[in-house]
């Protein structure tokens, strides 16, 4: 039938998956470490409507007439900015990454994943406290062990230094370290993570692997900040307006349908 | 009277062709880099209409003048202009600023790889270091976009220097972007890489590839490049939509007229049909 009825079409679907993608960013818009998504969009193929073109002056034109056939999704990336650091009231296990590295954290199935989402608390294990992300999965340090501080220490004493160092003081309050230092990890590739739920990554091909900050002196090391978290990067404004971009996107393209449909409607009525 | 019809109908199919292109417009108004597109009419060669068998004049032939028979796609056309810019303060986010085309390599499924050219510079990089488009294809640097040759051969212009040729980082560095598309890391003087931009002399030489890409075909003319590139910065589509909406109008009014033209010739056939000759 028409072409411009699926080039349409395929415009309005593109607007519905920007939509989705808006409305994630503005619903994690208080998510810590959330990091925004935007939808990119390509042309699809190109089809001769006419091999024969001829340009005003009437000379012959060297490519023929082509019809786009409409656009689709091309890539959802994520942008790893930095967010806003939020102070956390007298939050000790709450921390936020300025730079490029993440946390990385041992999923219940074993695997590691890796998070900005810095919001840890200390739960009770088997041989002391240990240190865990809010759904109790295990941080892990530089060497890829679980924190686990001995039993009997105050928790509120306990100190992080920016470089991770967990230092706690002795008898006569000199910080002494306790030979934990949290695990930050950085990729060459930080958009191709695989997103998955609860503010985890999951290491691809396309993310490259995980690059371990205390053992590559090539890669400008992040530094952590104790007490504060990170905001999402999710400017209010910006998915405010692609909104309004996206909505009348949508609108005019179901306009270009009515169009077509009624053009579509005369050419049946001609037979009387 | 029937020729009537036929060229009634050559309206209609270029109202449809018209409305496909302007359609292809609306559906990419959210695509990076995209150019809009038009198509232009053109009437049927005029032909000279004789009568016959004129029994006043002698039985001589007379000419009558010329008459087009109908209206047909003249060419598509892509409107260059510069599109307005968005700020996303992204690293791998460069626009071009002026005449200039990323060049970008475009490997097919047989593993043959031709250059081809885009306005959209949402890049990224690969595990690899290597600045690659959201598909994962290569942005080539300065010598081999340059490299391709003044005149381009049939079939476009291809490339063996894979991955050399392609622009490439540390991508655990602060990269920055000069206004020439020359690539720092950190604090570094000295150019890493420099981004391949170039031009064509005649872009009617263009043909469109789809995925934002354009290639060049035999005739094209690479040249060196005015365009700014600007980081952080991505070039929107320049499709304006009340031009789009005021075309739309104009299309299926001019489409409704000579649906209403095949109708009232179809009424003056029925007459002659049924009604000379009635008793």
């Amino acid at each position: 039938m028409m072409r411009s009825l699926w080039s349409a079409a395929s415009g309005m679907i593109a607007q519905q998956t920007n939509l989705d993608v808006i409305a994630n960013n503005l619903s994690n818009v208080n998510t810590v470490g959330h990091k925004k998504e935007v939808a990119e969009f390509k042309t699809l193929l190109y089809q001769t409507l006419q091999a024969r073109t001829t340009t005003a002056n009437g000379e012959q034109k060297p490519i023929p007439a082509q019809v786009g056939l409409g656009t689709r999704t091309a890539s959802i990336t994520s942008y790893f900015n930095q967010g806003n650091m939020l102070a956390s009231d007298g939050g000790i296990t709450d921390f936020a990454i300025d730079g490029a590295g993440f946390f990385a954290v041992r999923g219940e199935d074993g695997n590691t994943y890796y998070t900005r989402n810095g919001h840890f608390i200390l739960a009770v294990g088997n041989n002391g406290l240990v240190l865990t992300n809010s759904e109790g999965l295990p941080v892990l340090d530089v060497n890829g062990r679980p924190i686990e501080l001995a039993r009997d220490i105050q928790s509120s004493k306990i100190t992080v230094d920016a470089r991770g160092n967990f230092l706690y003081p002795d008898a006569t309050g000199n910080l002494q370290p306790m030979n934990f230092k949290i695990g930050l990890y950085q990729f060459n590739n930080p958009s191709g993570l695989n997103k998955m739920s609860q503010s985890l990554y999951g290491v691809t091909q396309a993310s490259g692997a995980a690059i371990n900050e205390n053992n590559n002196n090539n890669i400008k090391p992040s530094t952590i900040r104790q007490g504060y978290l990170e905001g999402s990067n999710v400017q209010v404004a910006d998915e405010m307006v692609n909104m309004i971009i996206a909505q009348r996107a949508y609108e005019m393209n179901s306009k270009a349908i009515q169009a077509s449909d009624e053009m579509l409607g005369q050419a049946n009525n001609l037979k009387r | 009277m029937v020729k009537g019809l036929y060229t009634a109908y050559t309206g209609m199919i270029n109202q449809m062709n018209k409305m496909d292109v302007m359609t292809n417009n609306l559906a990419n108004s959210d695509t990076n880099g995209f150019k809009k597109e038009g198509a232009t009419s053109q009437s049927f060669d005029h032909v000279l209409a004789i009568k016959i068998k004129d029994s006043s004049d002698f039985w001589l032939p007379k000419g009558l003048g010329g008459m087009s028979m109908g209206v047909q796609i003249g060419e598509t056309y892509t409107d260059y202009d510069q599109g307005s810019f968005r700020v996303t303060d992204n690293t791998y986010d460069l626009a071009l600023e002026g005449r200039g085309f990323f060049a970008v390599a475009f490997t097919s499924k047989n593993g043959q790889s031709t250059m081809k050219f885009t306005r959209d510079g949402a890049f990224t990089v690969n595990t690899e270091g290597y600045l690659v488009t959201k598909d994962g294809d290569y942005v080539l640097n300065a010598e081999t976009a340059a490299g391709g040759g003044q005149a381009v051969p049939a079939g476009g212009i291809t490339t063996e220097r894979l991955p050399q040729g392609a622009v490439r980082v540390n991508p655990n560095a602060k990269i920055r972007v000069d206004i020439q598309g020359n690539v720092y890391e950190d604090e570094n003087q000295n150019p890493v890489a420099r981004i391949g931009v170039v031009d064509f002399a005649d872009y009617n030489y263009l043909e469109k590839y789809g995925e934002n890409m354009y290639q060049p075909i035999e005739g094209a003319r690479v040249q060196a490049s005015t365009a700014r590139v600007r980081q952080g910065t991505l070039e929107m589509s320049n499709v304006n939509v009340v031009k789009e909406m005021v075309e739309m109008i104009t299309i299926t009014r001019a489409y409704e007229t000579n649906q209403k033209l095949i109708q009232t010739i179809d009424t003056t056939l029925e007459k002659a049909v049924n009604n000379i000759g009635a008793i």
